[in-house]
């Protein structure tokens, strides 16, 4: 069983506001998951029933675990960036360092001392002292030298400026991921991502609306560019949703016959972001 | 060190106020005996040697075991809320540490950690300020403060203290954890708000007063509890100073009642009080996380 998280049924209620609406997806190992959605979808629900920092309703398993329930023994095998913003501004960079030493048995030290020999931060500093962007590194320093199955990043690059985003996830692509990782990421900021995902979860309303890798959706879906002209014949073969660009209209199918669109124009796979508002605020065209 | 010793260790690293107060506390008193009217004091000739050995040394403590019983009560309140409101909970709870060792290395901290501490700082500041004293004062002033049975009676006196009121204390400390692991703002205001509120309700609807006397007795009943009122013959020290008699202890182990504390009913209570109001802290702690 090569899957790393299940989920069936998966509901989270917040009183009778429902974040999370009996939702059903499972991640495989060694992809990069990105858990696409708007801001209050249930991103952020669906990642701390995950981790195990809330109770919900419904089946989910995680490296075979039940989070909740055994959040202290899945943190041996997974690890969370909730966001950057959380190392407490008391604590020396060397403490952090000290601590997860004493507590996390997967916890690479030295691993964790190249990482940051490469930043230049110190061990004397304090995460007061640092800007939000040095707080970003020593926290994915820290995370990076835990030998984990599962890294779990919610909006990890929340308030960061464009170098600083760009690193982050240029050190996880480079420095960490290999085929024994799994990661789900949840962004607003697709665009950033979409470029190292293996696989899209579209969340929205708090209902999965797209599960497909990155293969799936170059086969499943097409978007096409139509001068004016052609335009009510490629309407004729029922895109899900169209955008007006540059004097030409570009019309987004699922399932699409690819031959009869060739005739019609410029036909691409979209890229996630394009899909993602396509799928959102398509629905009928 | 396992994880309980890592997590006291960030208590610490915090809490730096855990050593810093007593240590302020200690150098104010020893400042106050380098550069005050030291020289000046005197007691009555007629004043036994015995007893300004233990004034010295109990107002000593007791200024300590007071300012330890204030910061801890506030620890408490905060420990389980800083990181809530700061959101380094979800920092703390990407690690492989259970909320219930959370929960507890806070309680011990608060319970044995911090007393000894204080014990410590107690301890070294009525050394030096004995040291200083002596120096410095007439000198039957000073050498009354150097009776190394009074001494150990003293450190026996704390260790007791620090074990029965870690025993005692447990429901009060349980409480606080709750409203700490609990309230979204104002943990102090919560804190004192509540059993008032239990108070005054308890008043206006059924006329009585149970949880007044209650709280009384759990906040100030200690001593009644741990300690024998009437120690009998021999126990006290009495001196006629002028036309007043000065009564002293004369020394701690006629006073300890060890076997009364451990046999009281109201410990256990209290104590079973305890425990379930930390399990009901370390639920809360499972289910909150950032504010």
């Amino acid at each position: 069983m090569s899957s790393i998280i299940e989920a069936r049924d998966l509901t989270k209620m917040y009183g009778t506001q429902v974040a999370l609406d009996h939702v059903n997806f499972s991640v495989q190992a060694g992809r990069i998951v990105g858990l696409i959605g708007p801001n209050g979808a249930g991103k952020t629900s669906a990642l701390r029933a995950i981790v195990g920092l809330t109770s919900y309703q419904g089946r989910l398993q995680v490296l075979g675990r039940e989070p909740f329930r055994e959040r202290t023994a899945l943190m041996l095998d997974a690890c969370f960036i909730a966001d950057v913003a959380v190392l407490p501004s008391w604590l020396r960079v060397d403490q952090a360092i000290d601590f997860v030493a004493g507590v996390h048995p997967r916890f690479r030290r030295d691993r964790a001392l190249g990482l940051l020999a490469k930043t230049g931060i110190t061990g004397q500093r304090r995460m007061r002292e640092l800007s939000k962007g040095m707080k970003t590194q020593v926290h994915l320093a820290l995370t990076m030298a835990i030998d984990a199955k599962l890294l779990v990043l919610d909006e990890p690059t929340l308030g960061l400026d464009i170098l600083a985003r760009r690193a982050f996830y240029d050190a996880l692509v480079n420095d960490y991921m290999d085929e024994t990782r799994t990661i789900l990421v949840t962004t607003h900021q697709v665009e950033e991502i979409e470029n190292l995902l293996t696989d899209a979860l579209f969340i929205d309303k708090g209902r999965i609306v797209l599960d497909a890798s990155l293969d799936d959706i170059a086969t499943r879906y097409a978007a096409v560019a139509v001068a004016a002209d052609r335009l009510e014949a490629a309407r004729a073969e029922r895109p899900f949703y169209e955008r007006r660009m540059l004097g030409k209209v570009v019309l987004y199918f699922e399932h699409p016959n690819l031959e009869r669109l060739a005739g019609l124009g410029d036909v691409h796979t979209p890229s996630v972001s394009d899909l993602f508002v396509a799928k959102l605020s398509g629905g009928a065209a | 060190m396992n994880t309980y010793a890592w997590l006291v260790r960030r208590e610490f690293w915090e809490n730096r106020a855990i050593w810093m107060i007593p240590a302020a506390v200690g150098a104010l008193m020893i400042l106050a005996a380098l550069f005050g009217r030291v020289h000046q004091m005197s007691l009555p000739l007629e004043f036994p040697g015995l007893a300004v050995g233990e004034l010295f040394l109990i107002s000593i403590g007791a200024t300590f075991f007071s300012v330890m019983s204030i910061y801890a009560t506030w620890y408490l309140l905060d420990c389980l809320y800083a990181d809530r409101k700061d959101r380094s909970i979800l920092f703390w709870k990407s690690l492989p540490t259970s909320d219930a060792a959370t929960v507890l290395s806070k309680l011990a901290t608060a319970l044995i950690v911090i007393p000894l501490v204080y014990f410590a700082a107690a301890d070294l500041t009525s050394l030096l300020l004995a040291f200083v004293v002596s120096i410095r004062a007439s000198s039957s002033f000073g050498g009354a403060l150097w009776h190394a049975g009074l001494w150990l009676q003293l450190q026996v006196l704390w260790l007791y203290l620090i074990v029965a009121s870690a025993i005692w204390y447990l429901p009060v400390a349980g409480y606080l954890l709750v409203i700490s692991a609990w309230a979204r703002r104002a943990v102090m205001m919560w804190s004192i708000l509540l059993p008032i509120a239990a108070m005054l309700a308890e008043r206006w609807f059924l006329g009585t007063h149970a949880i007044a006397t209650q709280l009384g007795e759990r906040l100030f009943g200690l001593p009644g509890v741990a300690f024998h009122a009437n120690a009998g013959d021999g126990a006290w020290m009495t001196t006629a100073v002028g036309d007043a008699t000065v009564r002293m202890p004369a020394g701690i182990w006629k006073f300890l009642d060890v076997g009364g504390f451990l046999t009281s009913p109201q410990t256990w209570i209290g104590a079973g009080l305890g425990v379930a109001l930390l399990a009901w802290a370390i639920r809360l702690r499972e289910r909150r996380a950032e504010i």
